[in-house]
């Protein structure tokens, strides 16, 4: 079945560890570059990010993702290269046009920063399960309906597409035009959101019922099939990365 | 001993302007196969949803008398409360998973996750459900990839599992092809044969009669009759319930041939063969 989740099957150690500790490592890479602002630190965390995606070994997944980052951040290296305001050094000139030092300066904060953040999240995304994420929440605290909405859109979003190419052949196979320009194509596309959005919408009350007779709303504390997966050394590692937060966080305030 | 105890049953939808169960008493003994019949929008589905609670407490509306299973009231107690005691299969075998799982297996587990059950019986459970409803060779697909029988099957083991002593289906093979049908309906047998007391809405007759110990005729929301498939079946008035009784009872008739030192019509294959070779004799 098609998923529209990222995750990669991979055994590594990265694949391992608990999503817990996979989010406060992205809270990490996040709080200290912005806590220490010096090209340094961000280089060590887009650094560190780099080396668990290798050895998570999903590094040819993130390479599209990365390349639509790049592709938004070069207008912004170009922009504020061109345009910023605090713009006084020339670095060099393309024809007409004068490149400022301080403006890629800014420019490559901005894009450490991004994908500082964006390799954090992918660690997340390409080596946690939506559903095991989503328990780990849960046991966590986290409502489990909220949960529950979570995981099942991840899986019934393919069977509305599903549904739609079903509805979108049985159309085809009568002579109607489904391919072609885009005009053709929102002309084949409209009639379909009718049997599948009301097809939805009725579904989702039988499907209501169907929770409720299985006691999704029971007021007993859960249980989990699953038995929670913990990784020898995500306490150590937990401690670790909230400490040296902690530590960024002492350090730009006493030094 | 009573399984199900209704006494003047009475219920309304909200914003509905009549009563879509009015006045509705009958009693259920442990094991019985019952089977509910009736013309469309005379009741069937609201007084299935009646016995575990999603009427009235997942749709509010205008509720009257009282539903006894297995001695809870169902008015005075949660829906998750009495799913302990009955459990409700529904038609279509799509909007019954749950859709946040990815294996049969750990579907059969939501409802027994939901309940608080420790793991350990509800690995045993799981393992018991999936034999007895013959579907331990899909135990680790997706369940978006099975049969509709096997969905619908699927759905029944997730019911049972949770041990109700009452199962209520709603038409539980209306969306499935013949041999889906087949295989759903011989589980349900089978779970009857072991002691569950099963309520079944239905429209195929010939399984009504093949399968129930009686059945409860509903007209417009009120009890027209509670009866042994041949009494039912033997009615003279039947089609003015909108019901066809089944193909064997019309040949019966026609022919004007019943069951031997009775006043009814045979009612299933086996009986029709029986009566008419009497008759050759
Ligand atoms: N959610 C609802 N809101 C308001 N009225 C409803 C609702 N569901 C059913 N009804 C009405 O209640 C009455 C009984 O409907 P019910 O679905 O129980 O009939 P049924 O015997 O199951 O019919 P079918 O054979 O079509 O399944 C009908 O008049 C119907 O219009
Ligand atoms: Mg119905």
């Amino acid at each position: 079945m098609k998923s529209i989740s990222l995750y990669v099957d991979r055994e590594s150690f990265v694949h391992d560890v608990d999503p817990i500790t996979k989010l406060i490592y992205i809270l990490f890479a996040i709080l200290v570059p912005i806590i220490l602002p010096s090209f340094t630190v961000s280089f060590i965390c887009v650094g560190i990010s780099l080396l668990l995606i290798l050895a998570a070994g999903v590094f040819r997944k993130t390479l599209p993702i990365f390349g639509f980052v790049f592709l938004v951040l070069i207008t912004v290296v170009i922009i504020q290269g061109l345009f910023r305001p605090e713009n006084e050094t020339v670095l060099f000139q393309i024809g007409p046009f004068a490149m400022y030092q301080e403006g890629l300066h800014y420019a490559l904060k901005i894009t450490l920063r991004v994908v500082n953040i964006v390799g954090a999240f992918m660690i997340l995304v390409l080596t946690t399960k939506p559903s095991h994420l989503v328990e780990s929440l849960v046991r966590k605290g986290m409502s489990p309906r909220i949960g529950y909405v979570i995981v099942s859109v991840f899986q019934i979003i393919p069977e509305m597409m599903a549904s739609m190419s079903t509805i979108t052949d049985a159309q085809r196979s009568r002579g109607m035009e489904t391919e072609g320009n885009l005009l053709v194509r929102i002309k084949a596309f409209l009639p379909l959101l009718g049997p599948v959005v009301l097809g939805s919408l009725i579904n989702t009350k039988e499907r209501a019922m169907a929770l409720e007779v299985r006691g999704f709303n029971s007021r007993t504390p859960k249980t989990y099939l699953n038995v929670e997966k913990t990784y020898a050394y995500s306490k150590g590692i937990q401690a670790l990365l909230l400490l040296l937060i902690v530590g960024a966080v002492a350090w730009r305030i006493f030094l | 001993m009573k399984k199900i105890i209704a006494q003047g049953l009475k219920y309304k939808y909200p914003l509905a302007e009549t009563l879509a169960l009015n006045d509705i008493s009958f009693e259920v003994e442990a094991g019985e196969f019952i089977g509910v019949i009736g013309k469309n929008s005379a009741g069937k589905s609201t007084l299935c949803q009646a016995m575990v609670g999603l009427v009235p407490h997942f749709y509010k509306g205008a509720y009257g008398g009282k539903v006894l299973v297995d001695g809870l009231e169902v008015k005075q107690h949660s829906i998750a409360d009495l799913s302990l005691k009955v459990g409700m299969v529904f038609q279509n075998p799509f909007t019954q998973v749950t859709g946040s799982k990815m294996t049969v297996y750990e579907e059969i587990a939501f409802g027994l996750e939901n309940i608080g059950l420790p793991r350990d019986e509800m690995l045993k459970r799981i393992d018991e459900v999936l034999k007895l409803l013959k579907i331990e060779h899909v135990k680790d697909h997706n369940p978006f990839d099975l049969s509709g029988g096997q969905l619908q099957r699927m759905a029944i083991a997730g019911i049972i599992a949770m041990k109700p002593e009452i199962l209520v289906l709603d038409e539980p093979t209306s969306q499935l092809d013949p041999a889906g049908s087949d295989e759903v309906f011989r589980a349900i047998h089978e779970l009857s044969q072991q002691g569950f007391t099963v309520i079944m809405a239905e429209h195929k007759m010939e399984k009504v009669a093949q399968y129930c110990n009686r059945v409860l005729l509903l007209d417009e929301g009120k009890v027209a009759a509670f009866d042994t498939p041949e009494k039912i079946f033997s009615r003279d008035d039947l089609e003015s319930y909108g019901v066809t009784a089944p193909v064997y009872t019309r040949v019966c008739r026609a022919l004007g041939v019943k069951n031997a030192g009775t006043d009814c019509y045979p009612v299933t294959l086996e009986d029709a063969e029986m009566a008419l070779r009497g008759v050759i004799k």
